[in-house]
């Protein structure tokens, strides 16, 4: 087996080689960026919420009456509401808010220590108008501070206390202490463990809650429940019962545990990781498929060179060899090209939607997985040309 | 005619005598072409124009007049306020011209009916005319004044009432008596670019529409983006909404020519310096008049992952090609020595060239079936995961028609290459072989 | 070294058995020049390809240099293929794409020479041939004697102990044939067996042996005693 001879063998093949060359690279481009996107995807999917996202259930909700909506009528609806779902069995703990954690934006707005706008601002903040027991839906550890313990409206002339998540604290406080100060929404009360808020937010960490009626449900309102583990399922089925049995004039948009919400906020990634992935394994079959012809073709216009090879002593083993290496020096060719060829497509790529640069292994792993896939599709056709008789091959016309 | 049904037969028979290198040919064709029909619909819709002869008349001026002065984000708000569209709509350059925003709702023809939940798309006459809307009965409100009367989209009037005619019959809209004035025929308009902000132009279009004034009247918040830059109360829309900075209009003007475009730009350039000698524009000016086409891309709601897909799709259609002329030159190849013995029996080129036209049509029609059928289960695939661009996945004529002839030039890319070599290769060489 | 005992050879086709060989008893020794004839379909090839272990047998045995080839692996088959003997085709059997040199080179590269002790080789094999000045052209350009020459310098390159040469000259001219049947000669006074089908009976009397083979069964000239007797 020689490498010389095979170049050689190559090159007389121009048209044909080049084909497979340009195809194996476009093929690994492709595959290489699909992989990339679909790991990018797999992180953010991933990726720390801060929250118990399969035992916690959401309800998504609005009256249908414009009456349901105006205080005092509407607290009065969320503390019904709140005291029969607290009732049903495997319920831990539930809590009303004006939105829900883990969305793509929501209700948001700045928050600055009072006075120092200019510096402190941090903009589209999302601010929760929720009931008392909402930390302990979601779990969340108190740092500093204390919860507060009473609902304050809105419009009290001392606005209620703020609770805010770590991450926001650190931004805005740095390390000097930060319970008593003034924000813009008002006293700050506690610092308590980050959750996953808001997707558009400059970081999904920042939140702020205070524990009061929300101004005005016109886009709804959520129910969160904290279920003992396992159990979010079974409490999902009876939810839209037992609330419609407080109340009939609602609509209920969704019921969903915060995984699925999860889920659902990445869904166009991961569709389109999810697509990527289906196309590149459509150009692995593709290539496999140019793999097994093109020695299946070879080895068929070839049969007399076989024979004569075979004559003068080249064992099946050698003519095997000789036909995988053929392709196998194809592939390595064709998989230099296409690292460079995705390193191109990448920034192509970077120029639509976000995707990871292209970086160490990964090459490594692709190239390994595009040979693996020639080797396999080049085995049977190559397998068979060694079959072919030295006698009959090598006989005159 | 009967010439090239010989020819066909050829053809077939040449296909029958190697039949896996053609039918891979066919299948890698029809996956390539299929996965880029299926790309290229969406990219078709999403890119097409709603409103071809009119959108680049139709304009969204924006203007930076809020309460505070910008520090870091300087960009113009995406949408308006009630006040900042009072004083747009003081100039009368605009042929036609409508604030509009949309809000949930419920809708019942009595007190004892379930609910039906409605978008409700508060705007103004103009609106109609403007976004060529069909009616099919009763007339559009006369002016923009507030009064209790809605319109309905020919759906939702057969959702409530089992047909169609039904202007002057009263429903209670969240609780409040409302009637009928006019019924839309079907109408759809894809993208939905009046409403390009958060990406709503993929969605479909309102179910009942309400007059601006008593949208405020009624204190619909927008259910797409409300900000405010004071502190204007929301639950208050209906006086401190008209006054101060709550933020949830979209305004499109119509201005037919470029000198009424200039103008509407000089009338908005003295209305911001008026404002700022007023004080009451402490940024610095920062106008724009976005033209209907380019308000999606201003707004950044290109569907960037179809962009992204059609660049992948397009190298994989490539990837293809080439894979499918690489097989088919192997069948030519292997086919080689018969086609020189023709020609060495007197076939001319011309009539080579005609079989290789036979060869063409035959590999067109199977690539065509198989691209349509992949074309259609890839579509079904991207609404199952992209579910956002659904609306977006009908094939039209033009669009078909645009597909067969790709799907045909490519059986000849794919053929020509090949039966060129095999029929101007050197007669004599070929036939020592 | 080579010994044929009772060798047989049946084609079996879905309609028809072919008994190419019956019952073989052959010797052949050190430096003979034997020449095969018999009439078409009388099973010549199929005598030189069981030699050349190109095909196998059904019964009988074959020893080559004192050792049965039944048995051997196709891998050991093949490196006694390559080191022991060479082969000539009436159709030459050229890569097309290889040049001369190239095509010269193939067997010692299986055999794994290094590049200098190809390169020697090859050198001195054109110089038998003659062809040493055409080394790098390709076998299309070259007349069907100067390809038959490339072939015969093909087969010694590697110094093999047999030449094996089917109707090397049935594809040649008179004049063409002669060359070659000259250059024969003078490589089997160098010490290499030679087994040659022919069907000129002028070339069957030049060599030093006559076999013919008619319907599968050999008719020597030369008697040779029992198997055992005699020992190469
Ligand atoms: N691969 C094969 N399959 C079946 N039969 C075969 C095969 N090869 C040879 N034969 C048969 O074996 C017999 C001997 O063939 P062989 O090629 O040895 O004849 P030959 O003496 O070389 O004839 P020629 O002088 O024409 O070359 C013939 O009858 C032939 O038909
Ligand atoms: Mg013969």
């Amino acid at each position: 087996m020689s490498f010389y001879l095979l170049i050689k063998g190559l090159l007389n093949r121009k048209v044909v080689t080049a084909l497979l060359l340009l195809q194996l690279a476009m093929t690994l481009a492709l595959l290489l960026n699909s992989i990339l996107l679909a790991q990018q995807t797999h992180q953010q999917l991933n990726q720390p919420t801060g929250l118990d996202l399969d035992n916690i259930v959401l309800v998504q909700l609005k009256p249908t009456t414009a009456s349901l909506r105006v205080y005092p009528a509407l607290e009065e609806l969320l503390n019904r509401q709140l005291a029969a779902v607290s009732a049903l069995p495997d319920v831990v703990a539930a809590a009303y808010s004006n939105q829900s954690a883990i969305l793509q934006g929501g209700n948001n707005g700045n928050v600055y220590l009072d006075g120092e706008e200019g510096r402190s601002n941090q903009p589209s903040v999302p601010m929760y108008f929720v009931s008392k027991d909402f930390f302990r839906v979601l779990d969340s550890k108190l740092l500093q501070g204390e919860l507060p313990q009473q609902s304050v409206s809105l419009d009290n002339p001392v606005p209620p206390d703020v609770v805010i998540t770590q991450s926001l604290a650190r931004q805005l406080f740095a390390d000097k202490p930060a319970i008593g100060q003034q924000l813009n929404r008002g006293r700050l009360a506690a610092v308590i463990s980050d959750f996953y808020g808001q997707r558009s937010g400059t970081n999904v960490m920042f939140n702020s809650i205070q524990v009061a009626p929300p101004f005005g449900v016109d886009w709804g309102y959520s129910i969160l429940l904290r279920t003992t583990p396992g159990r979010a399922d079974v409490v999902r089925q009876r939810l839209d019962q037992t609330l419609r049995a407080v109340e009939p004039n609602i609509e209920i948009f969704h019921i969903r545990s915060l995984a699925e919400q999860h889920q659902r906020l990445y869904r166009n990634e991961y569709g389109l990781a999810m697509l990527l992935a289906i196309l590149s394994a459509l150009m692995l079959l593709v290539t496999m498929v140019s793999s097994y012809s093109s020695t299946y073709f070879h080895a068929l216009k070839r049969q007399q060179e076989i024979g004569i090879k075979r004559a003068l002593g080249a064992s099946k083993n050698t003519i095997f060899i000789e036909l995988l290496s053929e392709n196998w020096l194809c592939t390595a060719v064709g998989a230099l090209l296409g690292v460079m060829l995705a390193l191109l497509l990448n920034q192509a790529l970077a120029q639509v939607i976000s995707i990871p640069a292209l970086s160490g292994y990964l090459p490594l792993i692709t190239i390994a997985v595009l040979l693996l896939c020639v080797t396999v599709a080049t085995w049977y056709p190559a397998a068979i040309a060694t079959r072919v008789s030295p006698a009959t091959a090598t006989k005159a016309l | 005619m009967e010439q090239f049904i010989y020819y066909l037969k050829v053809s077939l028979k040449g296909i029958k005598r190697a039949p896996l290198p053609y039918a891979l040919t066919i299948f890698i064709l029809s996956v390539g072409l299929g996965v880029f029909f299926a790309n290229a619909t969406f990219y078709y819709q999403l890119n097409s124009d709603p409103l071809p002869d009119k959108s680049d008349k139709l304009f969204f001026p924006m203007i930076n007049l809020v309460p505070y002065q910008c520090t870091t984000d300087c960009r113009t708000p995406r949408v308006l306020s009630y006040s900042n569209v009072q004083k747009l709509s003081q100039s009368d350059i605009p042929s036609q011209a409508a604030a509009m925003y949309s809000a949930d709702g419920y809708l019942r023809v009595n007190a004892g009916q379930p609910p039906l939940p409605v978008s409700i798309r508060i705007t103004q006459r103009d609106f109609f005319t403007m976004f060529e809307v069909p009616l099919l009965h009763g007339s559009i409100w006369p002016d923009n004044s507030a009064r209790h009367e809605v319109i309905l989209t020919r759906a939702s009037a057969e959702k409530l009432f089992g047909r169609t005619d039904v202007v002057g019959e009263t429903l209670l809209l969240d609780d409040r008596n409302v009637t009928v004035s006019a019924v839309l025929d079907s109408w759809q308009m894809l993208p939905r670019l009046y409403d390009a902000n958060n990406r709503n132009h993929l969605t479909d279009a309102d179910d009942i529409y309400l007059p601006l004034e008593t949208g405020y009247d009624m204190n619909y918040l927008s259910n797409s983006q409300s900000s405010t830059f004071d502190d204007t109360d929301y639950r208050q829309l209906s006086t401190q909404g008209r006054t101060g900075a709550l933020h949830q209009l979209q305004y499109w003007v119509q201005l037919d020519t470029p000198a009424q475009q200039q103008a509407y730009r000089q009338f908005m350039h003295n209305l911001v310096m008026d404002e700022k000698a007023a004080g009451r524009h402490p940024s610095e000016p920062n106008n724009q008049l976005v033209a209907m086409q380019d308000i999606v891309s201003y707004f950044g709601g290109d569907s960037s992952d179809i962009k992204a897909f059609a660049l992948v799709t397009l190298l994989f259609l490539l990837v293809c090609l080439f894979n499918a002329s690489h097989l088919s030159l192997n069948r030519y190849l292997s086919n080689q020595y018969e086609f020189s013995l023709r020609r060495a029996l007197g076939a001319s080129r011309s009539q080579l060239q005609l079989q290789m036209l036979a060869d063409v049509l035959l590999m067109a029609g199977f690539t065509i079936a198989g691209a349509l059928l992949t074309g259609y289960a890839g579509i079904k695939l991207m609404n199952q995961l992209l579910p956002a661009n659904r609306l977006f996945s009908d094939w039209d004529l033009p669009l078909l028609l645009g597909l067969l002839a790709i799907a045909v030039v490519c059986s000849y890319l794919v053929t020509l290459y090949p039966s060129l070599r095999a029929s101007f290769g050197t007669l004599n060489q070929q036939l020592k072989e | 070294m080579i010994r044929l005992s009772n060798l047989s050879k049946i084609f079996r086709t879905e309609l028809i058995e072919t008994h190419a060989l019956r019952e073989v008893n052959l010797q052949v020794n050190e430096g003979e020049f034997a020449a095969l004839t018999g009439p078409s379909g009388s099973g010549k090839s199929t005598l030189l390809n069981i030699l050349g272990t190109l095909e196998s047998f059904d019964s009988g045995d074959y020893q080559l240099d004192g050792q049965s080839v039944t048995g051997l692996s196709d891998a050991a088959l093949s490196k006694l293929r390559n080191e022991k003997i060479g082969f000539i085709f009436q159709s030459f059997n050229l890569i097309k794409d290889f040049s001369i040199y190239d095509n010269i080179e193939l067997p010692l590269r299986y055999r794994g020479f290094n590049a200098s002790a190809r390169k020697q080789r090859i050198e001195q094999a054109l110089e038998l041939v003659g062809l040493h000045a055409r080394r790098d052209y390709l076998p299309g350009q070259l007349s069907g004697g100067q390809q038959q020459r490339v072939a015969i310098a093909r087969a010694i390159a590697g110094q093999p102990r047999i030449l094996l040469a089917d109707e090397p000259t049935g594809n040649l001219d008179s004049l063409m044939a002669r060359q070659v049947m000259e250059l024969l000669e003078k490589i089997n006074q160098q010490g290499c067996t030679i087994l040659m089908v022919t069907h000129d009976p002028d070339q069957a009397r030049r060599a030093g042996r006559h076999i013919q083979i008619i319907d599968g069964q050999l008719h020597d000239s030369t008697l040779y005693e029992p198997l055992a007797a005699h020992s190469a």
